[in-house]
């Protein structure tokens, strides 16, 4: 349905996105994850016909973009990053403006304006005047504005971003029920997310897609090596020193721990190979008297591999030899 | 062709709509109302106190011109006062027509709808011409009001010519306007540049004589007021009509690069 080909976005000298590729299969939500400024959104406008793209294709139902723009055009519904509302018209006005200018013929803006209200629940909003609206709501319009024409792809730039996390849900389940009909393509920083309504994620990061597949395949990707959080006591340098004397740790993470006293601190390590390794650590720790108080084996998590894959600065601030973890590196390994 | 119609009319109601329900367009509605009602009073008063004195001066022998034609005099003063309160108000009405879609964000919108930018200033410029139509269609029915007091009858045709007139030179102006007010996002900034540029358009007949020449000649013919003063006089000439089109023309040309333009440079 959605069809990316080795689209690359450059602007003077910047390149925004670098041979993105991906595909989107009829009735699957796709997600685009990536750390802000990873060319998220500039993807998503070159997919809607907002921006050109400086090389490749990007097809949506067989139509490339730049060669048939209407075409793509009356067959999506876009979502930008803030909801493009008219504020001083009513939810339904608005809803059927845009169904004029999408196209929609006269005699069926009634029936489809009434579903994609229902849709989005806004029916106790539908005369009320956008303005007056609380974010969580023109959101939803916003999402009922990229529906209202029963579009067979539908394109949202980060639609959960700034709202509750009641309206979030809602958000969600929202999108979860336009899949199955309708393709979805969804941008995101956030992980959770991506897990709960994804079928399919692509990772992008400085521009490229560094990894895509379900998030249960990208989760297995890491699950080859096994992994710990410890809540330790003591000083960050001299544990993190005992630590590396383990043979075959592979990274080191450090962990917010606001909540715990001075000199208590909560950290990740992980390990790809050793099967000893849990036994190692704690006599490697114990030892040398660091004080020991939790220790539990953790499975990858979504955000592990993202971190993987994106994170640029090394999680060692403390170490005075850190652990190089080379982003790139492991970007071709996943590959 | 039909998809095109109904997308302007789309944009046409929808920026129409958006006229009633702005506080803006009633005071500006209030204070032209007023501002020009109360300048036909005072050119009319005028201009008959300048006649009775004309007519004394005759009979009492010292001379003085032939008998002058109130009603046309009237309108003439008046059609070129209204002229001028539109150059003012004009700039404040399209100040707000692309500044108001790029705060908002719906410019991604309609750019990412099948609609292209042509319809989009077609149904805006429609849309904000048909409310200056309101503005003058009452102060219009107030000046037959007071023509139709005229004897012999007024000629009709130099009203109508008139307005005609203003109109053409509203619809000149206000797409202008809204060229520039899809270049930043200041609806004042965009009201200050469009006053200015109409000022400049307004003068050339001076800066054409000043610079005289045929560089002049040209400067003169590309004159608003020139042309504005020319119809005011009841006089339908067609390069008058072919100049404001041609400025509508322009306007409605460059905002739709323009909008392209923006789309291609945003990062």
């Amino acid at each position: 349905m959605i069809d990316v080909e080795h689209l690359s976005k450059t602007y003077g000298s910047t390149t925004a996105i670098n041979d993105v590729t991906f595909q989107a299969e009829p009735g699957e939500i796709l997600g685009l994850l990536g750390p802000n400024g990873a060319g998220k959104t500039t993807t998503m406008r070159i997919l809607s016909g907002y921006l050109p793209a400086s090389h490749g294709t990007a097809r949506v139902a067989g139509y490339e973009v730049h060669e048939s723009p209407m075409a793509v055009r009356q067959r999506i519904g876009y979502l930008p990053e803030t909801p493009p509302l008219y504020t001083d018209m009513t939810v339904e006005d608005y809803l059927n403006f845009v169904a004029r200018i999408k196209g929609v013929a006269a005699g069926d803006r009634p029936t489809k304006i009434t579903s994609a209200i229902e849709r989005c629940n806004l029916q106790e909003k539908r005369k009320v005047i956008i303005r007056k609206l609380s974010k969580g709501f023109r959101q939803r319009v916003g999402i009922a504005q990229a529906i209202v024409h029963d579009p067979p792809a539908i394109i949202l730039d980060e639609p959960t971003v700034g709202l509750d996390p009641r309206q979030i849900i809602e958000v969600r389940n929202l999108i979860k029920n336009l899949a199955g009909q309708t393709t979805v393509i969804l941008s995101t920083h956030i992980l959770p997310e991506v897990s709960m309504t994804c079928d399919r994620v692509a990772i992008i990061n400085k521009g490229r897609v560094v990894s895509s597949g379900t998030p249960d395949d990208l989760m297995l990707q890491l699950s080859g090596g096994m992994r710990y959080e410890l809540e330790v006591e003591g000083d960050r340098s001299y544990i993190t020193e005992q630590l590396q004397r383990v043979a075959d740790l592979k990274e080191l993470h450090w962990l917010a721990a606001d909540e715990l006293p001075e000199q208590r601190h909560r950290l990740r390590v992980s390990t790809e190979t050793n099967a000893d390794f849990g036994k190692q650590l704690a006599a490697a720790l114990v030892s040398e008297h660091v004080g020991l108080h939790e220790m539990r084996r953790v499975g990858a998590s979504l955000e592990d591999v993202f971190l993987q894959l994106t994170t640029e600065e090394t999680a060692f601030e403390a170490a005075s030899e850190p652990i190089q973890t080379d982003p790139s590196e492991q970007a071709e390994e996943t590959e | 062709m039909i998809t095109v119609l109904a997308n302007i009319d789309a944009i046409f109601r929808k920026e129409l709509q958006g006229y009633f329900k702005s506080p803006l367009s009633y005071i500006i509605a209030g204070f032209f109302w007023i501002l020009t009602a109360l300048f036909l009073v005072l050119v009319s008063q005028q201009v008959i106190q300048y006649a009775t004195q004309n007519d004394l001066g005759r009979q009492m022998g010292q001379g003085g011109g032939a008998p002058l034609d109130v009603p046309t005099l009237v309108l003439q003063n008046f059609l070129s006062v209204m002229g001028s309160i539109l150059l003012f108000i004009l700039p404040v009405l399209s100040m707000n027509l692309y500044t108001e879609e790029r705060k908002r964000h719906t410019l991604e919108l309609l750019a990412t709808s099948p609609i292209t930018n042509w319809a989009v200033a077609v149904g805006k410029l429609m849309a904000v011409l048909v409310f200056v139509i309101t503005l003058i269609f009452p102060i219009a029915m107030l000046e037959l009001f007071l023509l139709s007091a005229a004897k012999p009858a007024f000629p009709l045709q130099i009203f109508f010519v008139g307005h005609l007139g203003i109109i053409l030179l509203a619809a000149a102006v206000l797409s202008l306007g809204m060229f520039i007010s899809s270049l930043n996002d200041s609806a004042i900034v965009a009201a200050f540049l469009t006053f200015v540029l109409v000022l400049v358009l307004w003068i050339l007949d001076f800066l054409g004589q000043t610079v005289g020449g045929a560089g002049g000649e040209i400067l003169k013919h590309l004159s608003l007021l020139k042309h504005y003063t020319s119809l005011t006089q009841g006089m339908l000439d067609s390069s008058s009509v072919v100049l404001f089109v041609s400025y509508v023309i322009l306007g409605l040309f460059l905002t739709a690069q323009s909008i392209d333009l923006i789309r291609f440079q945003q990062s």
